[in-house]
């Protein structure tokens, strides 16, 4: 009989011995929640918001952008100080005596020439190379490159060898130094930049991680010519601790894989001073519900992205606490305090910890505008007058307010309203929400729809080809599409059928213009409107509507020549305007916004900008007694959410 | 004994490339490119067909050789032998370079963590879903064999009735019903046990019991019917007739024989608590396997998946064999 215990015994061991050997920590300072694990923390390999979020953490550029200032400012980061020639293609930065690594070594130029040089290759496929490229030689450089892998990859196996895979590196590195416009000067601590042409948002792209420095000496341990191809693999050993060596306010102390990365202050950091934690920890929690539990157990300090399917029942008991302190609320807003200010002068309340902030992406449906479908149909959305009626009659209100209802603003332009100083987005048209239900002007705006159905060649409805409408299902896109899809049978009278595909497939059918109206989205990465306008540019890699108007790129080129800052933002919002008053390659319904979930009197250190960027080693806890315990607010709110000019009747003629 | 063992070992690697090969193929199915990522900006056309080449994804039977080629050990042997190891470590020696990480079995670089390769998400996964199923079977065979030993008392008693109930209960609600109910009575309204936390014996009780239950509720019935058989034979009245206590009875002549059907369930049921645990390590954010199926296969992230389905059909193989050769042991009946 004592043998039927065997396995309980065994089973019995394997607990013990497990619990034995995972000993926990003590409670970090803040414990935040990011949008997922890490995938890389190889800066120029980086391309998800999670590892941006961590690597500016862990990382610092040439300068830091300031997150409470409405523009969001370049303060100085490794470099002091730095200035730029009368044409503005010349900038020199120069490094701070004290900008170290966490092994103690001072942070050199050289090193910011060994990163980009990463950033420039084809053979790491940075996902922002067009960063890379603003500086002077770099296309040519990766082109160049290209030729010379492909010509290693033509020769005859014998011609291939590991010393002839060393040579075409050495080759390589020589003739970056040629191309590519970049000077280090170690002794000096000077770092000399030429650019290709003008870039106001140089600044920006500049406090941008993937154009932060890796170390070098550890860096290049990990790659090697591959004799085959003669690519540089690069492996990937070093982004661990306790390997991994950084620049930034704090350093990576633990990471394991899918459950949390602990990080403490990089002991030989410049700015040590001002920061307010000691320890920072990030657990790994895929499930929405579960996030939202860990916050509201005290578990979790800071949620960036709240996303359980209640997310509006949470939104909407924090209106009805506003609701309940309106006229103190009223006060407060009145004032022009940042929103998180607001929260932390009503009294404490969980219901208020929940914020929708706004975010610096737009939600938009893609048009085909080939004129033929890649199976050989016509494909009807080549005309834009077709594509001008369906945008007219898409009820962009009832989508934010009955479909999403998460406060997001309706979109009339690609880019959002305020999000760009100096910029003012074009109007755009209206929508048939904006006219009563019922009304004449509802009427004639539909019957004007129907009008260019007809000019298009399409007077019976009815006989229009059957509208296919791709998505996926993922965060309640199947719900607009439907919404939509009601719309156009609605009030065009057409035909739709819904295309629910899986992300990835929807990723590669726009990207082969497989499809005839599409659900899409943008979040922009730098402060300037060519991060949302070169997407309809002629022949960019992210065009996926395959958009092409000579006037458009014209007017890009003209203001990528133009010195004078107001005049290029003006060209900028004229070939906006092209878009979402012309020709319609695409129709913005909404912008973005981002529900995060933290303690306002709490937690300082995070800004409603609507860039809507947080660096979390500026975050203070405002009740440890550690720090400044003051927290910081943006100066005025920018007026990014001011509601949009009515646009009724605006452009009504294509 | 010996000799089934052996037969068993020798046929493992023939079962598992009949798994390999039938997963390959359904996976290499999935539409998109396993190196389109859900956001951001895309790479150069060019240099994203030289990136498919360099994980030889451009062609179903490179990748299929070349696979397999690391995953068994053969290129590790090989270059181990021909000396190609040992020179790539000497001029990485010389050159300052850190010398690659190599597996034997190597399972290839995860696509969607560039920064892992597959060996490191399954040996940081395994422990823990081990740990999270071997303690979920504990309770499930405590509390499912106690269960079943009551109910057969008296059959269709007020104990039997009741503990029936609550195995069907056990076996009918899914586990993110009785995972998050849990959640919110023990965490939210008590406050007594974490939420979504791994590491201490406490973050572990939540997800335990829950993965536990439909194991407990089968484990009651098989042990229930047994009991009931068992106690309505010949040995067992022979028992009381010569005049043993009914505790002994119950527990060293009947259960004893009641417990083979509960043993040889042991063995798949282990295996699954031990790594198809997806909702309940979703639930309560067990850092397990679970979770890499379902991840592997939305990222289309193929050596991730091969990996996982491997080790998953490995372990299933190798419980059956324990669980047999216990059976044998427990039943001496059987070697014959």
């Amino acid at each position: 009989m004592l043998r039927l215990l065997i396995p309980f015994v065994v089973l019995l061991l394997a607990v013990v011995g497990a619990v034995v050997m995972d000993r926990p920590r003590p409670r970090a300072d803040f414990v935040f929640i990011n949008r997922g694990d890490v995938t890389t923390l190889d800066l120029q390999r980086m391309s998800w918001q999670q590892d941006l979020r961590v690597a500016r953490m862990i990382f610092e550029g040439l300068v830091r952008t300031d997150i409470f200032t409405a523009e969001f400012e370049a303060r100085p980061g490794v470099a002091e100080r730095w200035e730029t020639s009368a044409d503005g293609l010349v900038w020199t930065f120069y490094f701070r005596p004290d900008a170290k690594w966490t092994n103690g070594e001072l942070v050199k130029p050289s090193d910011f020439v060994f990163s980009w040089r990463r950033g420039l290759l084809p053979d790491l496929a940075s996902d922002y190379f067009s960063f890379f490229a603003l500086i002077k030689g770099g296309r040519g450089f990766f082109e160049w490159r290209n030729g010379q892998l492909e010509e290693y990859a033509a020769r005859a196996s014998g011609a291939r060898s590991q010393a002839a895979a060393d040579g075409l590196w050495d080759e390589a590195v020589a003739r970056f130094e040629e191309m590519v416009g970049v000077v280090a000067d170690d002794e000096a601590r000077t770092l000399r930049v030429t650019l290709g042409h003008r870039c106001p948002y140089f600044l920006d792209v500049m406090g941008f991680a993937c154009l932060y420095p890796v170390y070098p000496p550890l860096v290049r341990q990990y790659e090697r010519p591959d004799p085959m191809t003669g690519r540089l693999i690069a492996e990937h050993g070093w982004t661990k601790p306790p390997y991994l060596v950084s620049n930034g306010a704090f350093m990576v102390t633990r990471w394991r894989f899918k459950r949390d990365l602990w990080l403490e202050q990089n002991p030989h950091y410049w700015d040590r001073a001002s920061l307010s934690l000691r320890t920072i920890m990030m657990p790994t929690i895929d499930d929405p519900n579960a996030q939202v539990l860990a916050f509201q157990t005290g578990a979790v300090d800071y949620l960036t992205e709240a996303t359980p399917a209640y997310r509006g029942d949470l939104l909407a008991e924090k209106l009805a606490f506003y609701e309940e302190h309106r006229e103190e609320y009223e006060a407060l807003k009145a004032q022009g305090l940042d929103q998180f200010e607001i929260d932390r002068r009503l009294p404490n309340d969980p219901r208020a910890h929940i914020h929708a902030v706004p975010s610096f992406g737009t939600y938009f449906y893609n048009f085909n505008c080939r004129d033929v479908l890649p199976d050989g149909r016509d494909n009807p959305f080549k005309d834009r007058r077709v594509r001008r009626a369906f945008a007219m009659v898409i009820d962009k209100a009832s989508i934010v307010e009955d479909v999403r209802r998460l406060t997001e603003p309706v979109a009339r332009s690609l880019v959002p309203r305020g999000s760009i100083g100096g910029y003012t987005p074009p109007t755009g048209i209206a929508c048939v929400s904006d006219f009563a239900e019922g009304s004449p002007e509802r009427a004639a705006w539909i019957g004007e729809a129907l009008g260019l159905l007809a000019e298009a060649g399409y007077p019976d409805p009815a006989r229009f080809p059957t509208v296919e409408l791709l998505f996926n299902k993922d965060s309640g896109h199947d719900l607009v599409a439907t919404s939509i899809a009601r719309d156009w049978e609605r009030y065009l009278g057409v035909s739709v059928v819904l295309a629910m595909r899986e992300i990835k497939v929807v990723k590669a059918d726009l990207q082969n213009h497989n499809y005839m109206t599409a659900r899409a989205g943008w979040y922009a990465d730098y402060g300037d409107p060519t991060t949302f306008l070169d997407l309809n540019r002629t022949g960019d890699g992210n065009n996926d509507r395959d958009y092409s108007n000579p006037v458009y790129d014209g007017l890009l080129d003209r203001a990528a020549a133009e010195a004078d800052a107001a005049a290029r933002l003006g060209l900028l919002a004229e070939a906006e305007r092209i878009v979402v008053e012309e020709d319609f390659p695409l129709v913005p319904l909404f912008h973005y916004v981002t529900l995060m979930m933290f303690d306002a009197h709490r937690v300082g250190g995070i800004s409603p900008h609507p860039r809507n960027e947080d660096n979390v080693y500026e975050v203070d806890v405002l009740t440890d007694g550690l720090g400044s315990n003051v927290a910081r607010v943006l100066p005025v709110t920018p007026a990014a959410r001011a509601p949009e000019p009515t646009a009724a009747g605006a452009g009504a003629t294509p | 004994m010996i000799a089934m063992i052996v037969r068993r070992l020798l046929l493992m690697p023939v079962i598992l490339v009949v798994i390999f090969t039938t997963t390959l193929t359904l996976a290499w199915a999935i539409p998109g490119n396993p190196l389109q990522r859900g956001e951001g900006r895309r790479p150069q056309p060019e240099v994203a067909q030289a990136m498919l080449a360099q994980y030889n994804l451009d062609n179903y039977w490179t990748f299929y050789w070349s696979y397999l080629d690391s995953v068994t050990g053969l290129k590790h042997v090989r270059q181990t032998l021909n000396g190609t190891r040992a020179r790539r470590a000497e001029t990485a020696r010389q050159e300052g370079q850190a010398a690659a990480e190599r597996y034997v079995f190597d399972m290839g670089p995860s696509l969607h963590y560039v920064d892992r390769r597959v060996n490191e998400v399954v040996g940081s996964a395994l422990p823990v879903s081990i740990t999270l199923g071997a303690l979920a079977m504990l309770i499930a065979l405590v509390t499912g064999v106690a269960a079943g030993v009551v109910g057969a008392v008296r059959p269709n008693g007020v104990a039997d009735v009741s503990t029936l109930m609550v195995a069907l209960i056990g076996i009918s609600m899914p586990s993110f019903v009785v995972g998050t109910g849990l959640l919110v009575v023990f965490s939210v309204w008590l406050k007594a046990l974490p939420v979504a936390r791994w590491g201490t014996p406490q973050d572990m009780i939540l997800p335990a019991v829950t993965l536990s239950l439909p194991f407990a509720a089968y484990i009651a019935r098989l042990t229930r019917m047994g009991m009931i058989e068992q106690l309505g034979t010949d040995y067992i009245r022979t028992a009381r007739a010569k005049g043993a206590s009914e505790v002994s009875i119950r527990l060293r002549h009947a259960l004893k024989n009641a417990f083979l059907p509960v043993l040889s369930y042991l063995g798949p049921a282990t295996a699954y608590a031990m790594t198809g645990s997806f909702v309940v390590e979703r639930v309560f954010n067990v850092p397990g396997m679970g979770q890499h199926f379902v991840s592997g296969v939305q990222n289309k992230d193929l050596f991730l998946i091969m990996g996982v389905v491997l080790v998953y059909a490995t372990m299933l193989i190798l419980f059956n064999l324990v669980v047999d050769v216990m059976y044998r042991w427990v039943d001496p009946r059987i070697e014959q």
